[in-house]
């Protein structure tokens, strides 16, 4: 796309974002719409502003993006070795695979009795609810973009005398990267389902909790605060992500 | 040295067995340059495999300098027709990975590999990534990987038969220099009978399938051969004798899969 198309395209964007917040706007002040339902953008900005104001969204956001990263990084940890490792071992994947079947379809809600039973509701719980809906995902990513590795990639590395192990750190792993990094992309965007769902149910902070005290109180607007936050804060690590895709496999450039 | 005795393999095609090489015998010596040429499916790549190590014979035995290949046999430098390089390293990081895997350390092995990056004239492009450069130069840059590790035997599959065919002229004249200065046994793979007289010490032509030993021709053109070479008579009628030693079996091998 050229310079100009680009800036057509951005200026079009942002006519349309506009117009649709006008409509809106003027739909909830000329009583269209029941401002008790669904509350205007200005009414949203001003409990942004107060919220902000007080510390309250701010520590909200960091609670709930703190418990996402931590429940992710570990599950991770745990999943790409996994996963690279059951990618090249059919003996290990056979007895894997059972286990990863039955705990793959169980949505991450699922755990949250069973979680909150043995940890309660505090910080562990709610890294064992972002763990378990991350974990099986992504070792399923993995596994699958390890398999995708060219094996003549692994052929011309073992004639170069790569052992097995070497085979995997020096071809397996880059070799997957790229499609490892766009799957936990995915599995970064199920981790805030988690928790946002995990905050709801029992928690005392964060935006989920946030959100679902509101409704308790019918302040709307901070309802839709909450949710814009979300948002917000899931686009911008989205695009930290994006960055850091670019700098761990620079050879995609281009 | 390469010698192969009796070598059979066969293969399962869907429920179909298929004899892809058949008592296969063939003795290369030491410093040789052997050019194996025949109709595609006469098992020539299969030949190449059972020598690196990637695939068993299903009888007989491979023997490089004595002893038989049982694995995936490092004294093998294989250059593949589509390259195989690792996209995500560089240049230097592609030519010195052999070195590597040997435990080489890093400052030694940077040393060797930028001998033989020179050597294939891509100094200037050290830090390049594969995605960078032309197929050309890609397959430099194998051929410089393979010698780097410093094989004993070079194992060349259709190597130039992806490149236009200048570039496949420019990288033929090179790889005459590279193998005459190294003097390493090489069995190399082509469909070109232009190429294989031009590079070979040998022109081994293979029957269609099952694949067995059909001619075997020493080349005697004096060396170093260059590209040009290819105008004289005396070439002219090798590869009119060569052709029609080949032309029966691709004849052959297009009424076997009509």
């Amino acid at each position: 796309m050229s310079r100009l198309a680009q800036y057509r395209t951005m200026i079009i964007s942002i006519i349309s974002v506009i117009v649709f917040g006008l409509i809106w706007e003027l739909s909830g002040r000329l009583g269209w719409i029941s401002t008790v339902f669904l509350p205007t953008p200005s009414a949203i900005f001003q409990e942004g502003m107060a919220l902000l104001r007080s510390g309250i969204l701010q520590a909200d956001i960091l609670a709930s993006t703190r418990r996402v990263l931590v429940g992710f990084l570990i599950s991770a940890a745990v999943a790409v070795p996994l996963g690279l490792i059951l990618g090249t071992s059919e003996v290990l994947k056979a007895v894997f695979d059972p286990i990863i079947s039955i705990i793959r379809p169980l949505p991450a809600l699922s755990w949250i009795p069973l979680s909150m039973l043995w940890l309660g509701i505090g910080e562990s719980q709610k890294y064992a609810i972002v763990f378990m809906g991350a974990f099986a995902p992504t070792l399923v990513y993995i596994i699958d973009a390890t398999k995708r590795v060219d094996p003549l990639l692994i052929k011309a590395a073992q004639n170069l005398g790569a052992s097995r192990w070497a085979v995997l750190r020096e071809v397996v792993l880059p070799g997957a990267l790229p499609n490892i990094l766009s799957g936990l992309k995915v599995v970064l965007a199920v981790a805030w389902t988690c928790i946002i769902s995990a905050e709801m149910v029992g928690a005392s902070n964060g935006l989920g909790f946030r959100i679902w005290n509101a409704k308790d109180w019918g302040n709307t607007p901070q309802v839709l605060l909450g949710m814009v936050s979300i948002s917000l804060t899931v686009l911008v690590m989205d695009q930290i992500f994006k960055q850091l895709e670019r700098k761990l496999v620079p050879w995609e450039r281009g | 040295m390469i010698l192969f005795e009796n070598i059979s393999k066969s293969f399962f095609d869907g429920k179909k067995q298929v004899q892809a090489v058949d008592d296969f015998n063939l003795r290369i010596r030491p410093g040789e340059f052997v050019c194996i040429v025949g109709a595609s499916g006469c098992g020539k790549s299969t030949l190449l495999n059972m020598v690196a190590g990637f695939n068993k014979p299903s009888s007989g035995q491979i023997l490089l300098n004595g002893e038989p290949v049982t694995g995936i046999d490092p004294r093998c430098g294989m250059i593949f027709q589509s390259y195989a390089l690792f996209p995500w390293k560089t240049v230097l990081g592609n030519v010195e990975f052999g070195l590597k895997m040997q435990g080489i350390p890093r400052q030694q092995r940077q040393e060797i590999a930028g001998k033989y990056i020179d050597m294939v004239g891509l100094t200037s492009f050290a830090d390049s990534y594969p995605c960078e450069l032309s197929g050309g130069m890609r397959q430099r840059v194998t051929i410089a990987r393979a010698l780097a590790n410093n094989p004993e035997i070079l194992l060349m599959d259709e190597p130039f038969a992806a490149l236009d065919a200048m570039t496949r002229q420019v990288l033929q004249e090179e790889l005459l220099r590279i193998v005459d200065e190294s003097n390493k046994t090489t069995l190399f793979i082509t469909h070109s009978i232009d190429e294989a007289i031009l590079l070979a010490d040998r022109i081994v032509i293979m029957s269609a399938r099952p694949g067995r030993v059909k001619d075997d021709l020493r080349i005697n053109l004096p060396r170093p051969r260059h590209v040009t070479d290819q105008l004289a008579t005396e070439y002219l009628d090798l590869k009119a004798s060569i052709w029609s030693s080949v032309e029966e079996e691709v004849r052959q091998n297009m009424l076997f899969n009509a």
